[in-house]
């Protein structure tokens, strides 16, 4: 280990300055692996290793034709993979790719230069991926990492150590935080100049306009947050009340479950939503989902109240943005948790779409619906006592909550009912669907989001993508679409219990956990706490908050221009304040000439007048025979003074000296004789 | 010259009209400047490319990384300019130096600050020839300032610049620096040099006295530069060893009949040459071939007069004689 040490200091430059060059490239890619097609990870390291191996062996860079080959390799690949050179994840896997091969192209400053730049461009392609604070904190060590490197650049003398270097770039980026932090309150956050292009909405998953079996198995693993809530007062409803409504699927191929096409409604076109009880008043922290969809606690009759966003209400009861939610966003919203909704008699055929079924599937579950129907028990049932049947069957028929049900065939419906008798939320769900249909109820899913666990370090509502659920509505005659949740008769500890059936954990991440497990969930809720502090203040800054800022101030109706005028305002200022200083800096002199001049200034006021160009011990001349021994302090202090400057061992300071002066019996004015 | 360079070596000029040549020079807010350089320009260019990336992703982050980024770079514009303001030069006399040959300029860089100033270049104004150099905190350095001075004479000092791009090479900042001080610049030696001229016969009185000398003494000896043909016990060895550990082929031989009554006179019209130019590099050639040969010479240029003799001293004032007819 010394030994490695020890041969990296006695590096020659050049190659010690770029193997820190290529070691903060190295930092600035590494967040981005997982983003990045497996070649392009593949090229990178190896390039970036290839680079390193040569400048530590002394040897020459590769010809041009290495690069033009490597060039034409990562540009046919990038096409191979994204099936265009333009967008996003095409150019993030080009910068990146571009960067790590310029490394190999490092001769003149302009291509030191370039290197840079294009570094910025991939740090900032880092947050498209993540903006968490872990993110922020690697990218700001890059960040001084290459202004490190920059200002290594530009010491030509010599081999200055990197510290010296680094020490420059943290005093540059501590002083431009002010400018930063500025900039960043005043700057006047616009919406995007023009469209992003398209393929900057997939990537992240989340709750899909789909439902295919097994799709929500793969979120149910997922750990990551999707909103956090906080209700007015903490006054939070039950836990097994916090449903929040994503897209409800009513049209089933067989395997899959769709939205309806909105020819398919009918005259269904509103809503019909009524409420009872007491309204529940929150605030929801939305995580990019890179979906047009508003979670709103189940279910609220006024739009969210979304910056920077329109929001329309969908017949299903769900709220819909004007631009997928591309970043953390905020609102309001007011909710009823009790509530029935669509049309109260059928009439003509707009129900008919929730009754549809492919024709031949599901044979098993269309005779269960049969044999139900022809139960002396449910004759002229109501839809309500056909649910009851069906949730007891759940309850009581064997069949259990499993988060690998393993792979279902064609119908599904027939294996969970009769076969494998086991499965999550969706497959319930989708069962209980195809059952009611059959029993000629209308029915439909709806995913969404239920539960949340309650972070109490900051008394904020988390909701993972692990809460993802599907449950069921019904209409029934005269009451409208009740919800309907089968899951909860299944595994009643799914619906309204912190405890989640958690996938088996990790073999360190058990250790850790049997070893305490409040300590755990400590340090977690510690650290989301944190985040949401991150997400609340940096992340989502938005406009309101800007002009919410000005209100503070002082403006009575603040809008973008005045954002403008008080960034001018502060820029003149600090103008202003520079030429200032500029100034004073000009009139400053030496601190002992200074004190000098005090004292002549203060020897012509007790009448002896010495000329601007006496050192000390002329005027201390001068006073003695103008004054005599009164002056004998005066005297010493002024020998003291030259001494202070000139004496090789300075015995006092300035500011002793200062004090001294302050204290010093001045003669007056009796000349001798 | 490109319209861009004549227009900078305009905007050079009126900087340095503005004050008086000296050769000491502090530098303050009046006469340090600053200017993007190419590379800030594309800075500033990745910064905008930055912020509308941040715009349009919505990336609140982004516009933390933009403008901490030009924050940074603001204030090294401002560690930029504070390399160079309040730094003072101090040039040191030039020495004398011929024409056409690698010379250079010292000038002492004080630092008054308690901080470093780094990377500061030096050059001769358009040489391109960058002397770098760190002034350590509340120390001086020294820097040796390249260059070549082209015609003979007496000139002034060109004008000298002062450069620094730290610590972010995004701005430029300089200054021009006209320093008081003249420096003397003597002919080219000729490379090769024809041998030293025959000696002249003394005339008038010192001839007399000369050959009366030899006739008293009747040993006295002479030397003069060797001439084919003359026998090898004729050449002066110590005197010879001494001219070859100097780099000197030439040899010294004694000189027993005439030396007494002929001396050397290195004469403009001697070297045979048309042009004024040549004539006097070969001179100086011939001034540095016969003070290397510890002999006596003079030289006789263009109406000036230096009587024969030796040493630093005369040989100086002999070059100077060259360097300023």
């Amino acid at each position: 280990m010394n030994r490695v040490i020890r041969e990296l200091a006695a590096l020659p430059r050049d190659a010690r300055d770029t193997l820190f060059l290529l070691c903060v490239i190295g930092l600035i890619l590494l967040p981005q692996i997982e983003n990045l097609p497996w070649w392009c990870t593949a090229i990178t390291a190896m390039v970036l290793l290839w680079r390193a191996s040569l400048s530590v062996q002394g040897r020459s860079l590769p010809s041009k034709w290495w690069r033009l080959a490597l060039l034409a390799l990562i540009l046919g690949a990038t096409y191979a993979t994204h099936r265009t050179l333009l967008g996003r994840d095409a150019g993030v896997t080009l910068i990146v790719s571009l960067l790590a091969l310029k490394t190999l192209e490092l001769r003149a400053r302009r291509d030191a230069f370039v290197v840079f730049f294009l570094g910025f461009f991939a740090m900032l392609t880092n947050f498209f991926y993540s903006q968490s604070l872990l993110t922020a904190f690697t990218m700001l060590l890059a960040l001084l990492g290459l202004l490190t490197a920059l200002v290594n650049a530009h010491m030509p003398v010599g081999r200055p150590p990197l510290m010296q270097a680094a020490r420059m770039a943290g005093w540059m980026a501590l002083a431009g935080a002010p400018i930063m932090l500025a900039l960043f309150l005043l700057f006047p956050r616009l919406a995007p100049l023009w469209g992003t292009p398209s393929d900057a909405m997939v990537g992240r998953s989340g709750l899909s306009n789909t439902m295919r079996v097994g799709t929500i198995a793969e979120l149910a693993l997922d750990d990551r947050i999707a909103a956090r809530i906080k209700f007015d007062g903490d006054r939070a409803p039950p836990q097994s009340q916090l449903y929040f409504r994503g897209p409800v699927l009513a049209q089933f191929d067989g395997r899959e479950w769709t939205a309806l096409p909105s020819w398919a409604r009918g005259a269904q076109w509103s809503p019909n939503l009524r409420v009872s009880g007491e309204a529940v008043r929150y605030e929801v922290t939305l995580e990019a989902s890179n979906r047009p969809w508003l979670l709103t606690l189940d279910a609220s009759q006024q739009p969210p109240a979304a910056p920077g966003f329109e929001v329309t209400g969908t017949p299903d009861l769900q709220w819909i943005a004007n631009r997928p939610v591309t970043d953390l966003v905020r609102y309001r919203a007011e909710s009823y948790t009790q509530f029935q909704s669509g049309p109260l008699k059928r009439t003509g055929g707009q129900l008919q779409a929730y009754l549809a079924l492919p024709p031949g599937t599901n044979p098993r579950t269309a005779a269960l619906a049969a044999e139900m129907r022809a139960d002396p028990a449910l004759a002229n049932a109501n839809a309500q006592a056909f649910v009851q049947a069906a949730l007891r069957r759940l309850r009581t028929g064997g069949y259990s909550y499993t988060l690998e049900p393993g792979i279902y065939g064609n119908d599904t419906a027939d294996e969970f009912w009769f076969d494998r008798k086991e499965g999550f939320c969706e497959h319930i769900a989708s069962a209980f669907v195809v059952l009611m249909r059959n029993l000629n109820v209308p029915a439909r899913i709806v995913t969404g989001y239920q539960g949340g666990e309650l972070n109490g370090v900051d008394n904020y509502w988390i909701v993972r993508q692990s809460d993802a659920h599907a449950w069921a509505e019904i209409w029934q005659e005269g009451i409208g679409w009740t919800r309907v949740d089968p899951t909860g008769s299944v595994a009643p500890g799914r619906i309204g219990q912190t405890q989640r059936l958690q996938p088996q954990p990790g073999l360190i991440a058990g250790a850790f956990g049997s070893m305490s497990p409040t300590l755990v969930q400590n340090i977690r809720a510690a650290w989301e706490a944190v985040n949401n502090g991150w997400n609340q203040w940096v992340l989502n800054y938005t406009q309101s908050r800007q002009l919410n800022l000005l209100k503070n101030i002082g403006f009575k109706a603040p809008s973008l221009e005045d954002l403008a005028y008080v960034l001018l305002y502060l820029l003149v200022g600090a103008s202003l304040a520079g030429a200032g200083w500029t100034l004073w800096e000009r009139s400053r002199h030496d601190p002992w000439l200074r004190l000098l001049g005090r004292a002549r200034a203060r020897l012509a006021k007790a009448g002896l007048q010495v000329p601007d160009t006496a050192p000390p011990r002329q005027m201390a001349q001068a006073a003695d025979a103008h004054f005599g021994p009164a002056a004998q302090a005066v005297r010493d202090w002024l020998l003291k003074l030259e001494a202070q400057r000139y004496a090789p061992a300075t015995p006092d300071s300035l500011s002793t000296l200062r004090a001294e002066f302050r204290r010093i019996a001045w003669p007056t004015d009796h000349p001798r004789g | 010259m490109s319209p861009a360079g004549a227009l900078r070596s305009r905007i050079d000029s009126w900087f340095l009209s503005r004050r008086p040549p000296s050769d000491t020079l502090e530098l303050t807010q009046r006469n340090v400047y600053i200017v993007p350089t190419r590379a800030g320009w594309t800075l500033g260019a990745t910064l905008l490319v930055l912020l509308i990336a941040s715009i349009n992703y919505q990336l609140n982050l982004g516009y933390l990384l933009t403008f901490l980024l030009a924050g940074s770079v603001a204030v090294g514009m401002h560690v930029c300019h504070g390399t160079l303001r309040g730094l003072a030069m101090h040039l040191v006399p030039p020495d004398a130096h011929y024409a056409g040959a690698a010379a250079v300029f010292r000038v002492v860089l004080h630092n008054t600050r308690r901080r470093v100033r780094y990377g500061i270049g030096m050059a001769v104004r358009g040489s391109g020839q960058w002397a770098w150099t760190d002034v350590p905190a509340e120390g001086t350095s020294t820097v040796e300032i390249a260059f070549q001075p082209e015609r003979r004479g007496l000139h002034p000092v060109p004008p000298l610049t002062a450069e620094t791009r730290f610590p972010l090479g995004t701005f430029r900042v300089w200054t021009v620096w006209q320093p008081a001080a003249q420096m003397l610049v003597y002919p080219t030696p000729e490379a090769h040099p024809p041998p030293l001229p025959p000696g002249e016969p003394l005339s008038g009185p010192a001839a007399m006295s000369a050959s009366l000398r030899a006739h008293n003494a009747g040993e006295y000896d002479g030397v003069r530069a060797y001439r084919r043909g003359d026998p090898l016990k004729l050449v002066v060895w110590k005197k010879a060893a001494r001219a070859q550990a100097a780099g000197s082929e030439e040899l010294v031989s004694r000189d027993t009949q005439q030396t007494q009554r002929e001396e050397l006179w290195l004469d403009a019209r001697s070297t045979g040459l048309a042009d004024a130019e040549a004539r006097l590099s070969r001179l100086c050639a011939w001034v540095l071939m016969a003070d290397r040969l510890g002999v006596d010479y003079g030289i006789r240029v263009e109406g000036r007069v230096m009587k024969p003799s030796q040493g630093e001293a005369h040989r100086r004032a002999c070059l100077e004689a060259l360097a300023l007819c």
